[in-house]
């Protein structure tokens, strides 16, 4: 026994006191006064998030919430200051101009990791219908669930401010309680641990923060958007494209609630020759704007009075793609050719959105528009979700949900790894996470890219095919059952 | 007592060469104490004389243990399963000995599994154990990169079962066995002692494979003879242990329960998966109660 004994005196040696001799070697010159407190609190976690988007929240929630591996010691890195979303409450007229629109499947989602009753559901806002089409030659697909659809009237997916989502997230992970959150916290830089005499962290990242402060990580996520740190750490390339688009947000009124009121409400999308413009419900008479278009249009939209703006946006769902790029070679007045042009055109207003009535104020901006994979999203003791591991193009209103399933699926695997012992930093714990949604994501990434490609054509042999090809998918009801139930993340594990 | 792995050791010395090689598909025998060369006096990794041919030698070693794509991919694709067998072992019977639990996992080698259940939250200690001291310090380099396993939670003893103390008998609540008994010259002899370590009941766990025309056909025509990817007399196919026996072994010993069995199948692309019936062909767990639990 005795010599078991002293073996094991040998080989261990007391957390505290390694962990102490970690920082001391790491940190030679700073004298810290509050060493004791230091010593008992290493810095040592089992996942550092870089990211508090919608990513990285529904990510820590996730593992917060599930028993299997709610013990983890985790931690959560982000740059704002999140008392600000803590306190979030707009005044219920009022919405931001960053809205994604939540398929049913990430629904479930939040709502079984308990986030979803933490969102203002009196801001969320589910519709019904769809209408897509084609702006030079006015051929249209139907998005609606008639005849194929599980039950006609079934939500195709909801509205949410990314701020009613990231706050109820954040009030949902308060609840659960232990995550060490350092906000307001920019990461400086990021470097790997140190081999000593007891531990080998040579193959941990650390994570420097301002003021000195490291974090080492047993799994470092990158949840850090589409300029991720974490990646450029993990030495992943990101490849793809700038689109040299801008998307335009802003926050319409409109004159009603919709052609189908309350109950049933419609989206809207049109492909014009510089990029898709879609207009999106929110409760009430409200309606979020998605305009991608050209950099140089995106700098006059922003430029325009209100009246000349909500002009261009009624005129950008009505007239020809020809009058709309005369209309954009003018630095103003607007209003007047678009009434005039209006009056001497004839619509079905059933099937274009209500007309614009004001844009609320400070809610015009604009986001370059670009096409970015990741090349995987694993590295030893790094992991990759969300933008940072894919960007796309906002047509099919699919970024954030595909962070969403990215979530789901990486969380699986962790519960797995801890289930099982395994180290769940380490590549054989991550690869089912990439195996899983790798493809996925890079098959909803190239369609959207063609969708788009196709659809910024103005004229020329490609036109009459692409309406042969909308004409056709709404013609053909599989098919577009197929499309429907992807758009709404539901169908095959596609999106 | 003497049918030690020490007595195995001749077989596993021709072995050690071949574990970078193999890579089997119906059936798996990569075993964690195949491989044994000239003891080292001390760790390897820590000493600052250290001749770097030997340093090498040891990277070569730790790398077929823990590379993800190297040759023991397959051990690390099974390890899970071993953990479901015995946490379905556990459940089974209300006898079983109250969480956490202590280990003792016997022919370690580099600790795929001696790691993965002292990572366990229900886990009390683990101690491994194997008699080749350069593959332990493979296993402790590795253990060295996870800040967690430290303390009474995971020991290394270079040790068979003949030279535990006395002390340690009847100590574990599972004692785990993994691709070894196909390994032993008198697996009888070997079985009795391994069970001698655990407590009334715990469990005894093993995984071994059948003797079988399938074993025969995979791991010592196929793999020996036609295709030479494994030098012959790897395998010694009379060591097999087919479940029959293992059953028939335990029912002629006082003091132990029924046994649950549980067969696997690898299929490439897909892993390991649990096919009932397949403990007659190819590999398979097993495992006994030590009657007298809480
Ligand atoms: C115009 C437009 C419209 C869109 N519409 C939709 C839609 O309808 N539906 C949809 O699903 N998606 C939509 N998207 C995409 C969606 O907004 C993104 O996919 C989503 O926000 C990505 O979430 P994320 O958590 O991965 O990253 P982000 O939301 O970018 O979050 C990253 C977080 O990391 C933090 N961070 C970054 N670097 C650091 C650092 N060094 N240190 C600390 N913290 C750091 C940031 O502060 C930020 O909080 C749209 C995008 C655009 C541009």
């Amino acid at each position: 026994m005795d010599s078991i004994a002293r073996r094991r005196a040998a080989a261990f040696v007391c957390q505290s006191c390694t962990r102490r001799s970690l920082r001391i070697r790491r940190q030679p010159q700073r004298g810290f006064s509050s060493a004791a407190s230091q010593q008992t609190k290493p810095n040592i976690y089992d996942v550092v998030c870089v990211g508090g988007g919608p990513a990285g929240l529904s990510l820590l929630t996730a593992l917060r919430a599930n028993p299997v591996t709610s013990h983890l010691r985790i931690a959560l890195v982000e740059a704002q200051d999140l008392s600000k979303l803590r306190s979030w409450k707009p005044p219920p007229d009022r919405f931001s101009n960053r809205c994604s629109s939540l398929t049913p499947a990430s629904a479930l989602y939040l709502d079984k990791i308990g986030a979803w009753r933490h969102l203002d559901l009196s801001r969320v806002q589910p519709y019904q219908e769809m209408q897509v089409w084609d702006g030079v030659s006015d051929a249209r697909i139907e998005f609606d669930w008639v005849g194929s659809a599980p039950s006609a009237g079934a939500t195709i997916a909801y509205m949410t401010e990314n701020l009613n989502l990231t706050s109820g997230l954040l009030k949902r992970l308060d609840e659960l309680g232990g995550v060490s959150i350092f906000d307001g916290a920019k990461v400086e830089d990021i470097s790997f641990g140190e081999q000593t005499e007891e531990f080998n962290l040579s193959e941990w990242p650390v994570v420097h923060l301002g003021g000195g402060k490291q974090l080492f990580a047993r799994l470092l996520v990158g949840a850090d958007g589409a300029n991720s740190p974490v990646r450029s750490f993990a030495g992943i390339e990101a490849r793809g494209w700038d689109y040299d688009r801008h998307g335009v947000v802003a926050t319409l009124e409109l004159e009603g609630e919709g052609w189908g009121g309350d109950q049933t409400k419609i989206a809207y999308q049109r492909f014009l020759p510089t990029g898709p413009v879609a207009m999106l419900p929110l409760p009430g008479n409200y309606s979020t704007l998605v305009w991608s278009t050209t950099p140089r249009n995106a700098a006059l939209l922003k430029s325009l009075s209100t009246k000349d703006f909500v002009a261009l946006v009624n005129a950008a769902f009505r007239l020809t793609p020809t009058d709309l790029e005369f209309m954009h070679t003018q630095s103003s007045g607007q209003t007047d050719e678009v009434a005039w042009r209006l009056e001497h055109s004839e619509f079905d207003r059933s099937r274009i959105p209500q007309a614009v009535t004001n844009v609320q104020e400070g809610t015009i901006a604009s986001f370059p528009l670009k096409m970015r994979h990741a090349d995987t999203y694993i590295g030893e003791r790094v992991a990759l979700v969300g933008d940072a591991a894919h960007t796309i193009h906002p047509l099919a209103g699919q970024g954030l949900n595909q962070g969403q399933g990215d979530v789901q699926s990486l969380a699986k695997a962790i519960e797995y790894a801890v289930a099982h012992g395994q180290d769940l930093g380490t590549t054989m714990s991550l690869e089912s996470y990439v195996s899983e949604r790798y493809a996925a994501n890079h098959v909803l990434l190239g369609v959207c890219d063609k969708l788009n490609k196709l659809y910024s054509v103005g004229s020329g042999p490609l036109v009459p095919l692409r309406s042969l090809g909308l004409n056709a998918v709404n013609a053909f009801g599989p098919l577009k059952s197929f499309f429907m139930s992807q758009a709404a993340g539901s169908g095959s594990k596609l999106f | 007592m003497r049918s030690s792995l020490r007595l195995a050791r001749p077989l596993l010395r021709r072995a050690r060469l071949t574990h970078t090689s193999l890579r089997p598909t119906a059936t798996l025998t990569t075993q964690s104490t195949l491989h044994s060369s000239q003891p080292f006096s001390t760790t390897p990794h820590r000493s600052s004389s250290v001749n770097p041919s030997e340093v090498s030698h040891f990277n070569a070693l730790a790398s077929t243990w823990w590379d993800p794509h190297g040759s023991s991919r397959i051990l690390h694709l099974m390890n899970p399963l071993r953990h479901d067998f015995i946490l379905s072992c556990l459940s089974s019977a209300p006898s079983s000995p109250p969480y956490p639990h202590r280990y003792l996992d016997i022919g370690c080698g580099g600790g795929i599994f001696t790691e993965s259940a002292a990572r366990l939250p229900t886990t009390a200690s683990v101690t491994g154990i194997d008699p080749t001291p350069n593959i332990l310090a493979v296993a402790k380099a590795h253990a060295s990169k996870d800040p967690t396993l430290t303390g009474d939670r995971l020991r290394y003893l270079s040790a068979t079962v003949e030279t535990l103390p006395e002390e340690e008998k009847g100590q574990y609540d599972v004692v785990t066995c993994f691709e070894v008994v196909e390994h032993v010259d008198h697996p009888a002899e070997f079985l009795d002692v391994c069970g001698s370590f655990v407590r009334p009941g715990g469990w005894l766990v093993l995984s071994t494979i059948a003797r079988t025309w399938t074993s025969w056909v995979t791991t010592n025509l196929v793999a020996e003879d036609i295709l030479g990817v494994v030098p012959k007399g790897t395998h010694d196919w009379n060591k097999y242990i087919n479940e029959e026996e293992l059953r028939g072994h335990f029912s002629g010993r006082v003091g132990w329960g029924a046994p649950r069995v549980m067969g696997v199948v690898y299929v490439p692309g897909l892993g390991w998966k649990v096919v009932p019936g397949s403990e007659k062909v190819g590999n398979y767990f097993f495992a006994v109660q030590k009657v007298g639990g809480v």
